[in-house]
């Protein structure tokens, strides 16, 4: 039994200690808005770099340790957290926006790169493609709840809209994997391709290595599914009502993903076995043309009406009017490695992070002149923006 | 790095004085000075459980202290986590003092510079493995090989007695090429061919080479054995690259009368009627300079010129001069064309000059079928202009027994000034062996009209086998 005057006195206490936890919160907000923001991922200074869209201010940073070498971030749909994969720690990363501060270190597998989160911001699914699995993260316990194996190289996730299930794409193999969401299951695998006949004349092409499928790109509706496949140059039709392939397109040589336009109305495909473009029309599921673009190409944007492909090693950003569907020049960052690129909402602006000179490119889509943000971090590898429609990486 | 010196009581007996690197283990430390805390001052009856309690926190401890021995091990030798060092590029802002600034300031200029940083990342031993052999293959010279042998018979149709009728006819090709990156976007560049055999042109005697491969190499038509220098340029590009110059002993055809799909003896059609518009009069490579201007935006500009007779002692005696605009657009959404228009003009024997003009083109007109076309007249010293035109279509993506299989169907009718004429028909079925190795089959028919002389016509069958590394 308590004594009303203890009872008091703890009340106090409980009081006290709220008005000093509110009060200290208060304090520490830095980001009001995680709309407001860009996520840097900055591989080499192990950090995630927050910069403000409008004064293009690093307004915080929150350091994840020594060696740790993030890879993707990744906002939650409410803007609470933003998580990153560690691939040389082997641990997934959480981070509270609003105050900038690392809130939870989790043991995933190994080499977490790529990740996504559920429609409804509840799991969060890390790919660990050099341990051939996907850890399950449940975003109310902060912990790992389920190791989903069997995978090979899973290198990026896709979730249904309505969050039933989430496509797999794997590097290491010419399958995509589909997972349960209720149970964390793989369900099935769905073939994308096979090898040509003639693939036992060219043992140096196929077992060498594999390049297989490296994302599952989603139709705006949710209805299909494009997997481009690397040593197959194809892009696999998939129609997720029924899991079954509908159409295999070819497309360029090596193609490394198939990135949709905002609209829905295109697939396009950088080819970087023999550098061109592909571009599928959605409606008939047919390529409409083919364009030359440059090496190396890591990713692809769109803004104003254009197609961004970003070619790495060149520091050229490639444009294609989406309309006309030809060529539109190129935009020459400079004799840098530029890497991925996020959009703004506004379908106004890229940001795009340049490895080798710490920093981030703005790129106004329609005007093209770019402006140059330095010291984000070292070896910016990756930017994301919340609700962008080109959240990527490599 | 924490350390503890807290008084303690004398029976608890957990390392405080040891350092704690290993986050779980000071949690767990710390969890176990409370309970230990508590449970002394709730009671002190209680020491044995305590004290049991507390052998085996310290032996969970002596377990993490191991796992975290062990996990440092694998780090160092499974992965390399020394912190990296290289050298990057950095712009700064220099005041007039020479007081360097992150950002512009007022009175301050933009000064390009180098700095050394060094960073934690930890890479595995086959990614610095490969790192070091692709800077390693970066800074050498760059060689390639294509080979190829072509195998011919020759079958006249038409007319009576021609040399090479029930003949065959065999031709070993081999390109070595060589690619030195000399400076930023500045390259050398030299190929050197080897033919060695015959080919059916040599006796059938048409307009036009039948086996592209001799295409302006050949110096006579009865037997091969060379090995010529084909090209060996500079390249450098200029203007964002938007800019290229090459200069050195060029073929300007590869830079001019461009096809996406009849441009290539090695991997599309074989006669060279369906490789090069003839209209261009090139006999032979030369010395020369060639500079495209590509904005990336569909529209391309060229200008070159090339000695076009290696007898002559001095350029301006045999100066081949050429300019080019191409376009490129997707008319009525149809598919991509490309659409390129050509004007030549060279030295004659006489002290004037010759010019030709031409057209090519290739579009899309589904994913898998493209269509092209080629036309051109020339001067000659005769009077009537030469006039050539071509076309035929290559189907690909599908089409084929296998995805990576090529065929294609053409047609060439070259027209001289005197009268004589040439028809030619071709059809080619190029199969993707392997990713370096392809099999073409090709199936050639052509029909010669000379001017007050018998019409003579042959099939030709052939193959090719196309080795590239």
């Amino acid at each position: 039994m308590f004594s009303n005057k203890r009872f008091v006195r703890q009340l106090q206490a409980v009081f006290i200690g709220l008005l000093a936890t509110v009060s200290l919160n208060a304090q520490e907000i830095k980001i009001a808005d995680p709309a407001s923001v860009v996520v840097i991922v900055n591989r080499d200074s192990n950090d995630i770099s927050f910069m403000d869209i409008k004064s293009h201010k690093i307004v915080g940073k929150v350091f994840l340790g020594n060696n740790v070498n993030p890879h993707m971030a990744m906002m939650s749909s409410d803007g609470r957290w933003v998580v990153t994969g560690g691939t040389r720690a082997n641990k997934a990363y959480i981070i509270d926006v609003a105050t900038l501060t690392l809130k939870k270190e989790i043991a995933v597998g190994f080499a977490p790169e790529h990740l996504a989160f559920s429609p409804d911001g509840r799991y969060y699914y890390q790919g660990n493609p050099d341990g051939d699995s996907i850890s399950v993260i449940d975003m109310v316990s902060m912990s790992v709840i389920k190791t989903i194996e069997g995978l090979a190289e899973p290198l990026n996730i896709t979730f249904t809209p309505d969050g039933s299930k989430a496509y797999v794409a794997n590097y290491g193999s010419h399958w995509v994997g589909v997972i349960d969401v209720s149970r964390h299951e793989l369900l099935k695998k769905i073939h994308v391709g096979s090898a040509p006949a003639l693939a036992a004349l060219d043992p140096e092409r196929y077992l060498g290595g594999i390049k297989g499928v490296s994302n599952v790109s989603i139709s705006n509706d949710g209805r299909y599914l494009y997997a481009a496949d690397g040593d197959l140059g194809i892009v696999t039709v998939i129609d997720s009502r029924e899991d079954k392939v509908i159409k295999k397109i070819q497309v360029g040589a090596d193609p490394w993903r198939a990135y949709m336009s905002h609209d829905g109305r295109y697939a396009v495909t950088a080819n970087n076995g023999d550098e061109t473009i592909s571009i599928i029309d959605t409606q008939v599921n047919e390529v409409v043309a083919t364009l030359e673009a440059g090496p190396e190409m890591m990713g692809i944007n769109f803004a104003a009406d254009k197609a961004f492909v970003i070619s790495s090693t060149t520091g050229f950003l490639y444009v294609y009017d989406m309309k006309s569907l030809k060529a539109a020049g190129r935009i020459k960052i400079g004799h840098v490695q530029i890497e991925t690129s996020t959009t703004d909402t506004a379908d106004a602006k890229l940001y795009l992070a340049s490895s080798t000179d710490n920093s981030v490119y703005i790129i106004d889509a329609k005007t093209e002149k770019v402006e140059r943000v330095a010291n984000v971090g070292l070896y910016p590898w990756g930017t994301h923006i919340l609700d962008s429609k080109d959240n990527y990486c490599h | 790095m924490i350390r503890i010196a807290k008084a303690r009581p004398s029976w608890c007996h957990l390392p405080f004085n040891q350092p704690l690197g290993f986050g779980l283990q000071r949690s767990l430390l710390i969890a176990a000075l409370v309970t230990c805390s508590s449970q002394a001052l709730a009671a002190g009856d209680d020491r044995e459980a305590l004290l049991k309690r507390i052998v085996e926190l310290e032996a969970k401890i002596s377990r993490m202290d191991s796992i975290e021995r062990r996990l440092r091990e694998l780090e160092t030798t499974a992965v390399l986590s020394d912190p990296e060092t290289y050298v990057s590029k950095v712009e700064i802002f220099v005041d007039d003092d020479g007081v360097e600034h992150p950002t512009k300031q007022p009175g301050s200029h933009s000064v390009v510079t180098y700095q050394r940083e060094r960073v934690y990342r930890r890479q595995t031993i086959n990614e610095k493995i490969e790192d070091a052999l692709s800077g390693d293959a970066s800074s050498r010279v760059q060689v390639g090989v294509d080979a190829a042998i072509t195998m011919q018979y020759a079958n006249q149709q038409d007319g009576d007695g021609g040399d090479a009728d029930g003949e065959f006819y065999q031709l070993a090709s081999m390109d070595l090429y060589f690619t030195a990156e000399l400076a930023k976007n500045t390259i050398f560049y030299a190929d050197i061919v080897g033919l060695s055999g015959t080919t059916p042109g040599s006796e059938i005697g048409g307009l036009t080479d039948i086996n592209g491969y001799t295409a302006r190499l050949r110096e006579n038509d009865d037997q091969l054995n060379d090995l010529s220098l084909r090209e060996a340029w500079l390249q450098t590009q200029l203007f964002d690259q938007q800019l290229s110059l090459t200069i050195g002993r060029i073929d300007l055809t590869s830079f001019f009368d461009g096809n996406a799909v009849a441009n290539d003896e090695t991997s599309q059609f074989l006669s060279d009627a369906l490789v090069n518009n003839p209209m261009l009069g090139l006999s032979e490579n030369g010395a020369g300079m060639a500079g495209v201007y590509d904005p990336k935006n569909g529209f391309t500009v060229k200008l070159g010129y090339q000695q076009s007779d290696s007898t002559a002692t001095n350029l301006s005696d045999s100066l081949f001069q050429m300019a080019e605009v191409g376009y490129q657009f997707n008319p009525f959404g149809t598919g991509v064309g490309n659409y390129r228009a050509w004007y030549r003009s060279n030295n004659n024997d006489n002290g004037g000059s010759l010019s030709g003009y031409g057209l090519s083109l290739d579009q899309k007109v589904s994913a898998g079928i493209t269509v092209f076309g080629r036309y051109g007249e020339a001067e000659t010293l005769a009077g009537d202009d030469d006039e050539f035109f071509s076309g035929g279509v290559q189907f690909s993506d599908g089409f084929g027994f296998n995805p990576n299989d090529v065929w294609g169907l053409g047609f060439a009718n070259t027209v001289l000034g005197n009268d004589d004429e040439e028809t030619l028909f071709e059809g080619y079925y190029t199969m993707s062996l392997a990713e370096r190795l392809a099999l073409s089959f090709h199936l050639t028919y052509i029909e010669e009209e000379p001017d007050g002389a018998d019409d003579f016509s042959y099939l030709v069958p052939g193959f090719r086998l196309q080795a590239s590394y």
